[in-house]
């Protein structure tokens, strides 16, 4: 990786598809990446430990009818679904730990890659 | 894993939405479900407190805890909540959830809140099932049937029939049907004359009407009707109908108390949003049928928030009371006034124009500026803005119809406030 590392809002779909596990468990902000059928394939350190989840019990299971419930609705599960090419920021509030938490997710989908991912920023 | 991290995954996971509430209804914890019924309710800004996320589409679950006076207990019980008024709903099936408020201390309440969409429709659905059945069974006990023409003309009725009401047969067979029954629905409810209930059964395949009829020798009874469009012929232009007339006690306090609180705003006892939004689609078919106007009128008063938080949820109430008292005042015969939610109203005005629609809503506007609420140290000065419609202005939908009319009142409120969009029609 370069010295310069890559933030929330600047790092790129490929950068993340290339990323070694452990380059994307030092990132500073949440990373949760999911196949085309929403089992979720990737949930970085950061991820875990905000939301208090061992990152056992996310992988491979359906995102958002298990831990991510409060993301299946129009305004992130729903714009997987219609926007094949998506680069998006939105702000969220997630239930970490229970307690309503302002964040700001980014959404990211190419038709190129198989992977969708969604960033979580506090 | 410790059991800390087995109870959040627990919580996680629960298809159920689960929140802590203080008195104020600031939300201390939540689960996943819950939010993301509440996020596409209040956006990312406004989840903070659940009632004011939930003030919109059912703003009386403040009132319910601000006067449960117990220090523990059940305060609603699977309370429903329509969320959707049609426009913003892709499958056009409102939602609804359910909610239930349990007090568990001064200051702290539990609230739960679950998708019940397809349980409502289900219930429709059997509802309807229903209907079909205890017409069945009528045939076989005592009572009246009719066959109507599609032009309301009476083609054949069966002895009970004569029995019930005291005519014979040849005294109504080739009469229309409204020279021999009652086109009054009960005190408060709609009318609806025979045309208008063929057309209704024609689109549904059924209609329910109840309410007061006269037998031949001026007795009253109280009578449920059911009209079926009948499917056996095939003559789609040349329709006739089957009538099922029950002679049936008449509805108790209770039922009427329960009629009450269905479809009346717990607050300010005007129509609320999901009766709006059962009569907004019954007035469609009816005004489209008979080529008769249908107008809109949509009202919300200006800087109430400020309001509330200057002087407190109390006068705001008081303020949402007097304007639901103006709004009953300024309603003409047919028309309904009803509380959509929050500080927002609509008047459905049926057989009016737009020319009528604005002409009201300059009343209203002037009757609401005219206010004075009495708060300690002064008054409060109240404006509305208003956005009128007509359905000949839309695409003839009456989801378009609330979207014009929701179009003008933000222009209403972008010209600076106090006034009706369009100012003539």
């Amino acid at each position: 990786m370069s010295d310069t590392q890559p933030t929330f809002e600047t790092i790129q779909l490929s950068d993340l598809e290339n990323m070694a596990p452990e380059d994307r468990d030092a990132l500073e902000f949440g990373v949760i990446g999911l196949r085309p059928d929403t089992r979720a394939d990737v949930y970085n350190a950061t991820e875990a430990n905000m939301a208090g989840v061992d990152p056992a019990q996310v992988l491979g299971a359906p995102f958002f009818s298990t831990i991510g419930q409060c993301m299946n609705n129009f305004m992130v599960a729903q714009r997987f679904e219609d926007e094949p090419d998506l680069d998006d920021i939105v702000p969220f509030v997630l239930t970490l730990r229970m307690r309503p938490t302002r964040v700001r997710l980014r959404l990211l989908q190419a038709r190129d890659t198989e992977r969708r991912y969604i960033l979580v920023e506090r | 894993m410790s059991e800390e991290d087995d109870l959040l995954s627990f919580m996680y996971a629960c298809p159920f939405g689960l929140m802590e509430l203080d008195a104020q209804g600031n939300i201390g914890l939540i689960n996943p479900h819950a939010m993301k019924h509440l996020l596409p309710l209040a956006g990312a800004y406004g989840v903070e407190n659940f009632f004011s996320a939930t003030e919109k589409y059912a703003p009386e679950l403040r009132n319910f805890a601000d006067s449960f006076v117990d220090s523990h207990g059940t305060i609603c019980d699977g309370h429903r909540i329509v969320v959707d008024l049609g426009y913003n709903n892709r499958s056009r099936q409102p939602k609804v959830l359910a909610c239930s408020l349990v007090k568990r201390g001064p200051d702290q309440l539990i609230a739960t809140l679950s998708d019940i969409s397809a349980q409502v429709a289900q219930e429709q659905r059997m509802r309807q099932a229903d209907t079909w059945f205890s017409a069945l069974i009528d045939q076989i006990n005592d009572h009246a049937l009719l066959t109507i023409a599609g032009d309301g003309t009476v083609l054949f009725a069966n002895t009970s029939f004569e029995r019930q009401t005291g005519y014979t047969a040849e005294q109504v067979i080739g009469h229309p049907l409204d020279s021999v029954l009652s086109e009054a629905d009960s005190a408060d409810q709609m009318t609806f004359s025979i045309a208008d209930q063929l057309a209704l059964a024609t689109r549904d395949g059924w209609h329910l009407f109840e309410g007061w009829e006269q037998r031949v020798n001026g007795e009253r009874y109280w009578c449920q009707r059911l009209l079926v469009a009948r499917a056996e012929q095939g003559d789609s232009d040349n329709p006739t109908f089957s009538m099922v007339l029950r002679d049936v006690p008449e509805p108790t306090e209770k039922t009427n108390d329960l009629i009450e609180l269905l479809t009346r705003d717990y607050l300010t006892g005007a129509t609320n949003r999901m009766q709006f939004h059962k009569v907004l689609k019954l007035e469609h078919t009816r005004c489209t049928t008979r080529r008769q106007p249908l107008a809109l009128i949509i009202l919300d008063l200006d800087d109430f928030k400020s309001l509330n938080d200057e002087h407190g949820h109390p006068a705001g109430d008081t303020v949402l009371k007097e304007v639901t008292r103006i709004g009953a005042d300024c309603t003409p015969a047919r028309a309904i006034f009803a509380r959509l939610g929050g500080e927002e109203f609509a008047l459905l005005l049926p057989e009016k124009s737009l020319h009528e629609a604005v002409d009201l809503a300059q009343t209203l506007r002037r009757r609401i500026a005219e206010l004075k609420i009495e708060v300690p140290g002064g008054h409060i000065d109240v404006t509305a803005s208003l956005g009128c419609a007509e359905l000949s202005e839309t695409d003839g939908s009456s989801d378009d119809l609330i979207r014009v009319a929701d179009r003008r009142l933000y222009d209403a409120k972008s010209e600076g406030r106090d006034r009706v969009a369009p100012a003539a029609a």
